[in-house]
C-alpha cells in the first residue's frame, strides 16, 4: 500500500478542534482489558489448528453417514434381504470382483458377499449401526453415572470406605461370567446387552474419576475456595469439574471404541448379541477364515470395525487434548 | 536402653505396622472373595433357570416321562442344586442299618403304579418314608405310572422321592469346608482292617527294589501320602489337597484344580509294578491311587488283575504339559519380553518427545488401543503364517516353533500398554520441578536422567508386575483360542457355554485370590523401592 502523507494544514481545522487533552482517568485504569476467553471456543480453536484432526472428523462424518443414513437409503434388513439364502450357490462367498461380474458393478457389492449371498457392504454398516449405537448408549449410561458417583465417592470419606469395598468385591467378580448370566437370564437383546454392560461397567470409571477427585480436592485453591465459605457443591461444580472437563473427555474417547471392541469380543466366544452386530458378523465370519480365497470375507468386517474404533478413538483424544486449558496457550 | 538405638525402634515399629497392615488388607480381601463367591453362586443357582442345564444333555433328551423326571433330579442333586432321596435308597439305608431285613426290602421296593393299588404293606412304608423326610423339611412327590394300554410307556413307571432345595449359604459353607483337605486315615467310611500311615523305604510301584522312601496309608483318601518320582520337583505330597469343587461337563467329576494341573496330551509309558505284583508298560500314574468304595469287588477283570483292594482310582501320566503350564510358560515369556521391549521404547519415546520416534510409537499404541484386540491377533497370525510359523499349537508334536506367535500376541499389546505409561510419567517427571533444580545445579542431563527420572517414572509400573506374573497363570481368553492352545483361558468360558456350575465357581475364586494377592504383593512391592509409600497411618497425618 502507497502511503500517503496528510499535512494537517490541508483540514483547516483549528488547533482546539484538532487536540483535546484526555486526563487521567482512574476509573477506566482500574479495568484489567485481555482478549475475551471463551473456553469451548479455545477448544475448537485447538483442536482445528491440527490438520489431522479435520481429516479425521471428515471420516467420523462418512462413518457416521454409512452407519446411520446408508442402511436408511437401502432399506437393508438382514431378515428381508433377497439376496439371502438363494439356492443358487454362486452368489456366495464372492470375492468383489466376481461379484461385479455376476451383479454388475455398484457400491452393494464393493466388499464382495458373504456365506448366505449377502452383500457384505451392506451387511457390515447394518451391523456398525447397531455396535455403535450400543456403545455410546453404554458409554453415555456409564459415564453419567460414573462420573456423578465418582465424584461423592471422592468427596465424602463415609462413602469412600464404603465403596472401596463394593469396588474390591465387584472387581473381582468375572465380567464375561456377569454379562452371560445376565444375557441368560434376559435373552440376548439389544437392551439386556446394554443392561449387562452397565450394571457394574460404571464402578469402574466412578474409581477413575475417584482417585482425580482426590487429587485435586486438596489442592491449594480448593482449600482457599472452602476458607472462603464456598459450599461443597459449588465448590464442585465450579472448581473441579471444570477442571475435569479433558480427563472426562478423554476417557469418554477410550470408553466408546471399547465397547464396540468388546462386543465384538463377547460376539467372538459366543455371548454376544443375537442381533446381526459387527462382532456378530466377525464371529460369522471366521469360518470363512479358514478356507483359501475367502479370507476377504473376514478381514473386511474386521478391517472397518477396526477404522471405526481408531478414528473414534484418536477423535476422543485430540479432543481431550485441546479441551485442556493448559494447551490453550 | 532402647533410647540408644532409636532407627532400630523406629524401624521396628515401622515393620510390625506394615505387617499389622498387610494382614488386615489380607484378610479384608478374604472377605470380599466369599462375598465375590455368595454372589456368583446366587447367580448361577438361583438366577438362572435349572433347565439350563440340560440344554447340552444328550441323555436328556432321549429320556420320557417319569424316567425324565427322576434323571433330572439326580443330576440337580449333582449339580448342587438340591437333595435328592428316592424311596428305594430310603429302603436300602434301612436295610443298611438293619431296621428291616433282605425279605421286607424286597417286598416293599416295588410299589403300585397308584397309591390305590400299593400294598398295605408298600403304603405303610410310604407313610413313614414321607413322614420322616417332611418333617426334616423335605417335599415329598410321588408320579402315577404312565401307561398305555396296560403296559408302561418308554421310562414310565411309578417313582416316588424327596428333595430340599439347598439353601445358598449351606452351599457355600460345604464349598468353602471342602476347599482345604488333609487327608487322614479316618477318610474311607467302609469298615476296613489295619487302618494306618507307613513308612516304607522302597516303593513298592517301583518294583519294591529302588531305594525310594514313601509314606503309604490305608483309610486315607490317598494310598500315597508322601513320595519321590522322576518327575519335577521330585518330592511330591497328597496329604493337603485343594479342591476347587468338582466339574460336570468338561470334565465328568474332576476337580477344578486338577483340571487345570493335571498334564494332557497322549499317554506317556513306564514300567509299573501294580500292587498285584504286575509288571507292565502302563501310563498308570500308582502314586495318584484313590480309594473308591466297592470298586475292586464289582470291578472288571482288569481291575482285579492288578489291584488287591479298593485303592484303584489314578490319573495317567501325559506328555504334555497342563493347562497352567502351557497358559503359563506363554504368559511368563510374553510378560518377561513386554518388560524388557516396553521400558527401552517408552523411555526413547519420552527422551524425543514430538520426533518421529515418538510418533511412530504413538501410532502403535492409537492401533493397539483403539482396535479390536481379535482383529490384531487374527492379524499377528496371518503375519506369522505366511512367514512359515507354525499357527496352531500341537501338542503331540510339540517344537519349540509354535509358542512364538501366542508369546508375540500376548506380548505385542502389553508392550503397547506399559509405553504409553512409562512414556507419560517420564515426560510428567521431567517437567518436575526437582529435575529442573537439578539441571540448574549442574548435573548431566544422563545423570538426570538414569538417577532421578527413570527411578521415580519405574515406580507405578512396578506395581503391575506381580498382577502381571500371577495373571499369566490365568491365561488369555482370545489368544488361547485363535491358536487352539490348551490352557486355563478358555476354561471359563467353556464352562459358562457348558452350564459347568463347578467350573465357574472354582475359577471365580481361582481369579479372584489371584488379583487380591497380586494387588497387596503390587503394593508391597511399591514401598519396599519407594520409601517414601507408606500404607501406614503413623507419622502421616
Amino acid at each position: 500500500m502507497e502511503e500517503k502523507l496528510i499535512s494537517l494544514e490541508e483540514l483547516n481545522m483549528s488547533e482546539d478542534e484538532l487536540f483535546a487533552r484526555v486526563d487521567n482517568d482512574t476509573l477506566s485504569s482500574e479495568k484489567i482489558t485481555a482478549p475475551r476467553y471463551s473456553y469451548w471456543q479455545s477448544v475448537f480453536r485447538v483442536f482445528f489448528k491440527k490438520k489431522i484432526n479435520i481429516v479425521i472428523l471428515i471420516l467420523l462424518a462418512v462413518i457416521i453417514a454409512f452407519t446411520y443414513v446408508y442402511p436408511v437409503v437401502t432399506g437393508y434388513d438382514p431378515d428381508k434381504d433377497p439376496y439371502i439364502n438363494v439356492t443358487d450357490g454362486t452368489t456366495k462367498h464372492l470375492t468383489p470382483g466376481k461379484a461385479f461380474e455376476r451383479f454388475g458393478f455398484s457400491l452393494k457389492w464393493i466388499l464382495g458377499t458373504g456365506a448366505a449371498g449377502q452383500s457384505t457392504f451392506d451387511s457390515i454398516w447394518y451391523g456398525s449401526s447397531i455396535s455403535i449405537t450400543l456403545a455410546l448408549i453404554c458409554a453415555a449410561i456409564n459415564m453419567l453415572v460414573g462420573v456423578f458417583v465418582g465424584a461423592i465417592w471422592g468427596f465424602s470419606k463415609k462413602v469412600d470406605i464404603f465403596m472401596t469395598e463394593v469396588y474390591n468385591i465387584i472387581a473381582n467378580i468375572p465380567y464375561i461370567l456377569l454379562i452371560s448370566v445376565i444375557v441368560l437370564i434376559m435373552t440376548a437383546s439389544f437392551w439386556s446387552m446394554v443392561f449387562a454392560l452397565t450394571i457394574t461397567g460404571w464402578l469402574s470409571i466412578a474409581y477413575f474419576i475417584r482417585t482425580q477427585v482426590i487429587i485435586i480436592r486438596d489442592r491449594e485453591y480448593n482449600l482457599a475456595s472452602r476458607c472462603l465459605g464456598t459450599p461443597i457443591t459449588r465448590i464442585a461444580t465450579k472448581n473441579i469439574l471444570p477442571f475435569m472437563t479433558s480427563v472426562i473427555v478423554t476417557l469418554a474417547a477410550t470408553e466408546i471404541p471399547s465397547y464396540i471392541s468388546y462386543e465384538v469380543f463377547l460376539s467372538y466366544i459366543g455371548m454376544g448379541l443375537k442381533d446381526m452386530s459387527l462382532g456378530k458378523i466377525i464371529e460369522a465370519a471366521q469360518n470363512a477364515m479358514q478356507t483359501p480365497g475367502w479370507e476377504f470375507e473376514f478381514w473386511s468386517p474386521v478391517a472397518i470395525a477396526s477404522i471405526i474404533t481408531v478414528v473414534l478413538y484418536v477423535v476422543g483424544q485430540n479432543l481431550g487434548d485441546a479441551s485442556d486449558p493448559r494447551t490453550h496457550m | 536402653m532402647s533410647c540408644a538405638h532409636p532407627p532400630i525402634v523406629i524401624i521396628n515399629e515401622r515393620k510390625i505396622a506394615m505387617t499389622k497392615y498387610l494382614l488386615s488388607r489380607l484378610v479384608r480381601g478374604l472377605c470380599s472373595i466369599l462375598v465375590v463367591i455368595a454372589i456368583v453362586m446366587v447367580l448361577i443357582y438361583s438366577c438362572l433357570d435349572k433347565m439350563m442345564i440340560f440344554k447340552l444333555d444328550s441323555n436328556w433328551t432321549k429320556m420320557k416321562s417319569n424316567a425324565k423326571i427322576a434323571y433330572q433330579m439326580q443330576q440337580w442333586e449333582k449339580y448342587g442344586y438340591l437333595d435328592y432321596i428316592p424311596y428305594s435308597d430310603w429302603l436300602k439305608t434301612l436295610l443298611k442299618s438293619g431296621e428291616i431285613d433282605q425279605e421286607t426290602y424286597d417286598r416293599v421296593v416295588k410299589f403300585g403304579d397308584t397309591e390305590l393299588k400299593d400294598t398295605p404293606e408298600v403304603a405303610q412304608f410310604m407313610e413313614k418314608f414321607k413322614d420322616y423326610y417332611e418333617s426334616k423339611g423335605y417335599k415329598f412327590e410321588r408320579k402315577a405310572a404312565d401307561k398305555i394300554k396296560n403296559k408302561y410307556k418308554e421310562g414310565g413307571s411309578p417313582i416316588a422321592y424327596v428333595y430340599r432345595n439347598t439353601p445358598v449359604w449351606v452351599r457355600m459353607w460345604n464349598y468353602l469346608g471342602d476347599l482345604i483337605t488333609i487327608d487322614n486315615v479316618n477318610y474311607v467310611k467302609d469298615d476296613i482292617a489295619d487302618r494306618g500311615l507307613y513308612l516304607e523305604m522302597n516303593d513298592p510301584a517301583y518294583g519294591g527294589e529302588k531305594f525310594s522312601p514313601a509314606i503309604m496309608g490305608n483309610g486315607t483318601r490317598h494310598k500315597y501320602l508322601v513320595y519321590f518320582d522322576d518327575q519335577f520337583p521330585y518330592f511330591h505330597q497328597n496329604l493337603l489337597q485343594i479342591r476347587l469343587g468338582s466339574s460336570y461337563t468338561i470334565r465328568k467329576d474332576i476337580d477344578v484344580f486338577n483340571i487345570m494341573t493335571d498334564t494332557q496330551g497322549s499317554f506317556l509309558n513306564s514300567t509299573v509294578t501294580y500292587p498285584s505284583g504286575l509288571v507292565e508298560q502302563s501310563a498308570d500314574n500308582l502314586h495318584s491311587l484313590t480309594y473308591v468304595s466297592g470298586s475292586f469287588e464289582n470291578g472288571t477283570v482288569i481291575i482285579k488283575d492288578r489291584y488287591v483292594d479298593d485303592y484303584t482310582n489314578l490319573s495317567t501320566y501325559k506328555n504334555g504339559m497342563s493347562r497352567m503350564g502351557y497358559s503359563f510358560v506363554i504368559g511368563i515369556i510374553s510378560v518377561i519380553m513386554a518388560y524388557i521391549l516396553a521400558i527401552p521404547l517408552g523411555t526413547i519415546m519420552a527422551l524425543k518427545k514430538d520426533k518421529f520416534i515418538d510418533k511412530l510409537g504413538t501410532f502403535y499404541i492409537v492401533f493397539i488401543m483403539a482396535v479390536p484386540s481379535l482383529a490384531y491377533i487374527f492379524l499377528f497370525k496371518a503375519i506369522g503364517h505366511r512367514i512359515g510359523l507354525p499357527s496352531t499349537f500341537d501338542m503331540e508334536n510339540p517344537t519349540w516353533m509354535m509358542y512364538i506367535l501366542p508369546i508375540i500376541s500376548l506380548a505385542l499389546p502389553s508392550v503397547a500398554s506399559l509405553m504409553k505409561w512409562l512414556r507419560r510419567y517420564m515426560i510428567d517427571q521431567m517437567n518436575s520441578d526437582y529435575v529442573k533444580f537439578a539441571r540448574a545445579g549442574g548435573l548431566s542431563e544422563g545423570e538426570i536422567f538414569t538417577k532421578h527420572v527413570l527411578k521415580n517414572a519405574i515406580i507405578p509400573i512396578v506395581h503391575g508386575i506381580p498382577g502381571s506374573l500371577l495373571g499369566a497363570m490365568t491365561g488369555a481368553i482370545i489368544t488361547e483360542r485363535v491358536y487352539v492352545v490348551p490352557g486355563v483361558g478358555n476354561l471359563l468360558t467353556t464352562a459358562i457355554n457348558q452350564y459347568d456350575n463347578g467350573v465357574i465357581v472354582g475359577m471365580t475364586l481361582f481369579y479372584a485370590l489371584l488379583s487380591v494377592v497380586s494387588i497387596i504383593l503390587g503394593d508391597l512391592l511399591m514401598s519396599m523401592l519407594d520409601p517414601r509409600i507408606s500404607f501406614t497411618t503413623k507419622g502421616r497425618k
